[in-house]
């Protein structure tokens, strides 16, 4: 399959279900899923930081077009973006990326999606809530939503990710 | 010149990075403050369209709460109907009535988009400009009070809710009568703070709460909640008075955007109050 049409409608797939579903599910306790960060690691390896943040911004805007947040879900979407090539430097193989595989579970193992995937999503959750909430006296309720909504937030990106991404055949 | 441009060459994933943030945040803390332009909230055409379908298709779900919400509303109207009185007294045919003169009429609409668990939130609703909507209106449920419009476009308009940080509406506690203004700390959708109430003066617990309708936004005595808890604010003789909203706004569905047709009398008359002198 073409590349850019892949993509594509990831990018459509993640904005309609981040707008249209989970920006409407109220749990309590703060927790809010978000699982547009997925795309981000999805992405190419070799694919610049500058296009990766526009993409990002992209996406992001368009949520908040859907959840009158105006720009706080294409703040937190830049945030990751400007991340990613810092945090997959840190974990990156002995032997560097291959590019022919991408940032999903099942082609670098589940320990790097983990560490690379927690980590990026810890950051946009922090920044997002920080942002939202704003105000300094009310740092625990933040540190509350970021704690309570990363493990499921994770744990919902994972199924997505075994949905939309086909596992390599064992050769 | 030559370093400039190496500088920008060398620093421009930071520069980029800086240039979205600023416009991210500049947009998301003004609209906060004011809004101004309305395409990229849930007023503007496309996303005001996809949210009244995606609402066409999970209107039902809840269909048989709001009917039978809404069939109590409708009992209790019918009961003020001409013919649900008995006369009492023949003879006498009032023509022209005099002592009363429409002040508050209502427009109904629908909430399409809502959320109730982040710190400042927002309801869309399906009418707008063409249905006679202004910023500054009220909204109510019947259940009780909803919020203020914040936005509107032309078929489209959002409310700033209850649940957000700046609210302030006026209310006042029956059967005493004291005023406070209402505000909600983000914790829990169900409950909400009235601050400004001094502590000599004694509350019964579960009293109603209903808007003051001092500001002509809201009319006199729609309901807010009842006060579930009074506790002592440290170092101020004042208390801290947690309210149990009557509205669940997780299900909210019908409401109505109040249209006051003596507010501009009233801000003119109160326009006048000169302003107070600094000593």
């Amino acid at each position: 399959m073409n590349v850019a049409v892949k993509y594509g409608v990831r990018f459509l797939l993640l904005v309609a279900l981040q707008a249209l579903v989970l920006n409407q599910l109220e749990l309590g306790f703060g927790i809010q899923f978000m699982v547009y960060p997925l795309l981000i690691v999805l992405l190419p390896f070799e694919i610049g930081t500058i296009s990766l943040m526009v993409i990002a911004f992209l996406m992001g805007i368009l949520i908040d077009a859907f959840s009158n947040t105006y720009g706080l879900h294409a703040s937190s979407a830049v945030v990751i973006a400007y991340f990613r090539p810092l945090i997959f430097n840190t974990f990156a193989p002995r032997d560097g990326y291959d590019p022919l595989k991408e940032g999903n579970s099942y082609d670098m193992g589940f320990r790097w999606f983990l560490s690379t995937f927690g980590l990026m999503l810890l950051i946009h959750h922090f920044w997002f809530f920080l942002l939202e909430i704003f105000r300094f006296d009310e740092l625990l309720f933040v540190l509350q939503k970021t704690l309570l909504s990363l493990p499921l937030s994770f744990l919902l990106c994972l199924i997505i990710q075994a949905m939309i991404v086909s596992k390599p055949k064992e050769r | 010149m030559r370093n400039l441009f190496a500088f920008f060459r060398r620093f421009r994933v930071f520069l980029v990075f800086i240039l979205m943030q600023i416009f991210a945040l500049t947009t998301y803390f003004s609209f906060l403050q004011y809004p101004r332009a309305q395409y990229l909230t849930t007023a503007s055409a496309v996303a005001g369209k996809t949210l009244a379908i995606r609402n066409d298709l999970t209107k039902h779900f809840n269909l048989g709460r709001s009917n039978s919400a809404l069939q109590w509303e409708n009992k209790w109207l019918r009961e003020q109907l001409p013919q649900s009185f008995q006369r009492l007294q023949y003879g006498l045919v009032k023509i022209n009535d005099t002592l009363f003169k429409q002040q508050y009429e209502y427009i109904p609409g629908t909430v399409i988009n809502s959320t109730v668990t982040k710190r400042n939130n927002y309801f869309t609703l399906n009418i707008g400009k063409a249905q006679g909507i202004k910023r500054g209106m009220g909204v109510f449920s019947d259940k009780g009070v909803v919020g203020i419009i914040h936005n509107v476009s032309d078929h489209f308009a959002v409310v700033k809710s209850v649940l957000t940080e700046e609210i302030n509406i006026d209310v006042m506690i029956e059967p005493i009568g004291l005023f406070g203004l209402l505000k909600w700390n983000g914790e829990n959708h169900r409950k909400g703070t009235i601050s400004g109430i001094s502590n000599d003066m004694h509350i019964k617990k579960w009293s109603k709460v209903f808007t003051r309708g001092g500001s002509g936004i809201f009319p006199r005595g729609i309901m807010v909640g009842k006060i579930e808890k009074l506790r002592p604010v440290e170092g101020k003789p004042l208390w801290d008075v947690v309210i149990r909203f009557s509205e669940n706004y997780a299900s909210l569905q019908r409401v109505y955007v109040i249209k006051n047709l003596m507010q501009e009398e009233q801000t003119e008359l109160e326009s006048n109050i000169p302003p107070d002198v600094e000593e």
